[in-house]
């Protein structure tokens, strides 16, 4: 169990993280995801121990790591880490990578020469890099760099397990097959990790459990399908669902758009803070297009983009641009035309819908 | 959980170094800081006072009484016309150089690259010395010359014209080095948009490549500028036979002279100096503060401009003879004079004999034990520049705040400063540490190797900081969360990633130590001679044969040495580094 309390962390002038409070419990499989400059990163070295806090503690199973007056440094922490740029050392092979730990970190390897070599086999099976050990970073591929850098993180088998925006250095296709990766290493591993990204898809796939930063600030910290369904702020809205925010009027469970008071939206599932402040946040695929003689709000296309699996629509409506992404299998139109606009039928999306 | 938790003592010791540790950070600092200003601007400071004093109380005595001999404005006006003429020469050479092998397709660029650097690693008074023997009476050129008809006389080196030319050529190529990637740097693009828009390429040099290499070719200029300046063994090899001084053999000439007021009126004339060069400084961290255009754009060495085979050949083979004619040849010409029984005998088989080389190495004891002293001290100062220079890089590189950027300025001072200004400096600072105390430092080697220490060591913290600005801090931030702190760290991790870079930085400060002159010109006593020192004394005397015979075993084994760095160099990259 890992617990930041009340941590600020300030540059000179400028405050890079405001008040930060998380609990990251044992196993659990935490996405830190926020736009650059958000702080994440800075969470994530404070968590590592390369820097101390301005303010606030960090705790690791009751042991103090941070605070504003010591800072354990990171060879003293129980952790492991993954960087971005892989960070592996051209002299040494890919069997040295994974032995380095086992020699060093607090877990070191205490018992003999054959505990040793067995651990550092076992951790290169793990990975699927048992026929590279001897081979030096220069002579792998991106994936297989990725993997030396996981096994290196893993093998003294950390408390904490810290990624630093792993995948964003591997093409799409790599990306992909790495997550299952990393997923199938933290079943196996146990341990906890946080992993820091700017890819919204990436951290929905991937985690227990996602921090939203933006700002220095936690937005919002919930399971993935619960972010993306029920957002609390108009920001994890826009960054993480795409949401339009369209403002109108809250009356109990029905909404009346402002722009066109004529229709009635019923309530899919919008937090209490949205409905506060009289705004429906509308995601691009809970919309629906429709000829213009049908009921519901008038706009005009004014972009199309073909995805494949689905369209783009951008719509005019008053002053408001709006995206609205429709199935290829229903009513085509093309920029230029006036469309109707009205609310998909849906289950109402309530928390205990989502599975946990 | 997997680790057990710290024992309660052990958590309670780190818990007080720590805080220890944060509460004093900033005394830490400033006594760092403290010592670097004893240490690097101190001297320079009291060498300023000096100028001011005499026996106690303030005046301008020696400012009015210097100022008035027209011996001094004499020397002022022929270091601005040296200056000026040969940084004139640097630029046009370095600038055309770093251009055509920047952008014009030619073969054989790296073997280019060597020599133009060559005279680098060659000390300036060496490549003079082998240039007077190429322009004497028993030289290629004049052989050449009394083919011609009229048989013209070859030109006396030992002028302004001679001193210019030398300076030039010497440091041409730092003009070389700070251009060249300059021009790589500029976006092939830029001029692909001059040209779209109608512009010749004439026009694209002038309009567009030119106003972009300007920072560079700025810097690369005042540092030609600065080293013009500081030069000593060119005006002192070649003007004073011929009775031309400039400010740096003037000062020197003061304090040999052991006048009433030497000291004094030294003093001032290297303040005059020092403000010529301090100037320079300025203007050029002035300059650099402006432009930053180039930093982040990538270097393209790919040609972009392509010759007809038979211009390409023809642009060649001038280059090279440029090359050879300017490093090698009169090297060359040295090893083979130093050959004949006799200055002044033609080059002829019956006149050739190991005679210099008996006198020089068995019969004078002089050389052999300067060779030991300059050994000896080049190797101490490497090792001590090695270590604290690493170190200050260390604390550079990882807080890059305002403490360790005023350290670095201090510590460049020592090197900026003309170096028998620096030597002056380092009188002032050691023959009395304290006001009233003498150790005896003064007189004695230590002198030398203080001196060594504090002008070369920010050629080290800059070497070294080179090399931790080309690792990745990840690198470490992964030794870290792997475990491995302290001694494991730098010995597994950092210094075999570090190794190629510091070891440069510190082959540099054993070069620049081992064949140093101006400095110990000023600082040497009898017993703790240098190789510069006694080059210079054989030279003095006019024992040419003996000088060129000492500097062609010098140079010899500097070229073996580089050599052999550029083999181990290659060695290392393969098999540490693993790089193709």
């Amino acid at each position: 169990m890992i617990k930041v309390n009340n941590v600020s962390k300030k540059y000179g002038s400028f405050t890079a993280l405001h008040d930060i409070d998380l609990e990251i419990g044992e196993g659990e499989f935490i996405a830190v995801l926020g736009p650059s400059g958000c702080g994440k990163t800075t969470l994530l070295k404070l968590l590592a121990g390369f820097m101390g806090p301005t303010d606030g503690t960090i705790e690791m199973d009751e042991l103090l790591l941070a605070s504003k007056r010591r800072v354990l440094p990171p060879e003293k922490r129980n952790i492991g880490m993954v960087f971005q740029s892989f960070a592996l050392w051209p002299h040494m092979t890919v069997a040295e990578h994974v032995k380095f730990p086992l020699s060093y970190h607090p877990n070191k390897i205490k018992e003999g020469k054959k505990e040793l070599h067995e651990r550092i086999n076992e951790v290169l099976k793990l990975v699927g890099l048992d026929s590279m050990a001897e081979r030096y970073p220069s002579e792998l591929s991106g994936g297989q760099k990725q993997r030396v850098a996981l096994a290196r993180a893993i093998a003294p088998l950390p408390n904490l397990l810290l990624m630093d925006e792993p995948l964003s250095a591997l093409d799409v296709e790599l990306r992909m097959e790495m997550r299952k990766e990393i997923q199938k290493l933290h079943r196996e591993t146990k341990a906890s990790i946080v992993f820091v990204t700017h890819d919204q898809g990436e951290a929905l796939a991937i985690a227990d459990k996602i921090v939203v930063m933006n700002r220095g600030r936690i937005e919002q910290i919930a399971p993935p399908e619960i972010l993306y369904t029920r957002p609390e702020t108009e920001f994890v809205a826009t960054f993480v669902g795409k949401c339009n925010l369209v403002k109108g009027e809250w009356r109990s469970d029905q909404f009346v758009p402002a722009i066109d008071p004529k229709n009635v939206w019923p309530d899919l599932g919008v937090t209490i803070s949205f409905k506060e402040n009289g705004i429906y946040p509308v995601r691009p695929e809970q919309f629906q297009l429709l000829p213009p003689e049908q009921n519901g709000l008038q706009g005009i296309v004014s972009f199309v983009q073909y995805q494949g699996h689905e369209i783009h629509y951008t719509v005019e409506v008053e002053q408001e641009t709006w995206t609205i992404h429709e199935s290829v299998f229903t009513t085509r139109f093309t920029t230029g035309d006036f469309v109707s606009i009205s609310l998909k039928n849906a289950p109402v999306q309530t928390e205990s819908l989502v599975p946990n | 959980m997997t680790a057990k938790p710290p024992m309660a003592e052990e958590r309670k010791k780190r818990d007080s170094s720590f805080s220890l540790f944060f509460q004093s950070k900033n005394l830490y600092k400033i006594a760092g800081l403290l010592v670097i200003f004893v240490l690097f601007l101190l001297p320079v400071l009291r060498l300023v006072w000096l100028s001011f004093v005499d026996d106690g109380s303030l005046t301008m005595q020696y400012y009015t009484e210097v100022l008035k001999e027209p011996a001094t404005w004499k020397t002022v006006k022929n270091t601005i016309i040296v200056v000026l003429g040969s940084t004139t020469l640097a630029l046009v050479l370095g600038i055309l150089f770093s251009w055509i092998v920047a952008y014009v397709q030619l073969s054989g660029k790296r073997a280019m690259q060597l020599f133009i650097f060559l005279p680098f690693v060659i000390p300036s008074y060496i490549t003079t010395l082998a240039w007077t023997q190429f322009f004497s009476a028993s030289g290629p050129v004049t052989a050449m010359l009394s083919w011609l008809p009229g048989e013209p006389q070859a030109p006396n080196l030992y002028s302004i014209g001679g001193i210019i030319l030398l300076l030039g050529i010497s440091h041409y190529p730092l003009v070389y080095l700070f251009t060249v990637n300059v021009f790589r740097k500029i976006p092939r693009e830029l001029e692909e948009a001059a040209a779209t828009s109608g512009l010749s390429k004439k026009r694209t040099f002038w309009k567009i490549v030119l106003p972009l290499a300007l920072p560079g070719i700025a810097s690369g200029g005042l540092i030609a500028f600065l080293s013009n300046l500081d030069n000593f063994g060119i005006p002192a090899f070649l003007g004073t036979p011929a009775n031309i001084r400039v400010l740096s053999t003037y000062i020197y000439e003061q304090v040999v002279g052991f006048g009433p007021s030497a000291f004094s009126r030294a003093a001032v004339l290297s303040v005059i100096l020092g403000v010529i060069a301090l100037l320079g400084t300025v203007l050029q961290w002035f300059l650099l503060r402006r432009s930053r255009v180039n930093e982040t754009n990538r270097s393209d060495s790919t040609p972009r401009i392509y010759l007809s085979a038979g211009k390409q050949k023809f642009l060649e083979i001038s280059l090279w003879i440029f090359l050879l004619v300017t490093s090698l040849m009169p090297l060359i010409t040295m090893g083979a004079l130093s050959l004949i029984s006799a200055y002044g005998v033609p080059f002829k088989l019956e006149n050739l004999s190991l005679r210099n080389y008996e006198y020089v190495f068995l019969t004078d004891s002089k050389p052999l034990s300067a060779l030991s002293n300059s050994l000896q001290l080049a190797l101490f100062t490497m090792l001590v520049c090695l270590v604290i220079g690493t170190a200050v890089a260390y604390l550079r590189f990882k807080y890059p705040d305002w403490s360790t950027k005023t350290a670095e300025l201090f510590m460049t001072i020592p090197y900026a400063l003309p170096g028998t200004v620096f030597a002056l400096c380092m009188i002032f600072m050691w023959l009395e540490p304290i006001p009233g105390w003498n150790p005896g430092i003064y007189g004695t080697v230590w002198i030398l190797f203080i001196a060594y220490i504090t002008r070369f060591l920010v050629l080290q913290v800059r070497g070294s900081y080179t090399a931790f600005l080309q690792i990745d801090p990840s690198m470490e931030e992964a030794a870290r969360t792997s475990g491995a702190a302290g001694w494991v760290k730098w010995r597994k991790i950092l210094l075999p990633l570090l190794f190629p870079g510091i070891v440069s930085g510190a082959l540099l400060v054993f070069l620049m130590a081992l064949t140093e002159l101006t400095v110990s010109s000023l600082l040497w006593s009898s017993g703790s001679e240098t190789v510069g020192v006694v080059i210079f004394g054989y030279e003095q005397a006019g024992y040419s044969t003996y000088s060129t015979a000492f500097s062609t075993v010098l140079v010899l084994g500097i070229l073996f040495g580089g050599g052999l760095f550029m083999l181990l160099g290659k060695l290392w990259d393969r098999k540490v580094l693993k790089t193709k």
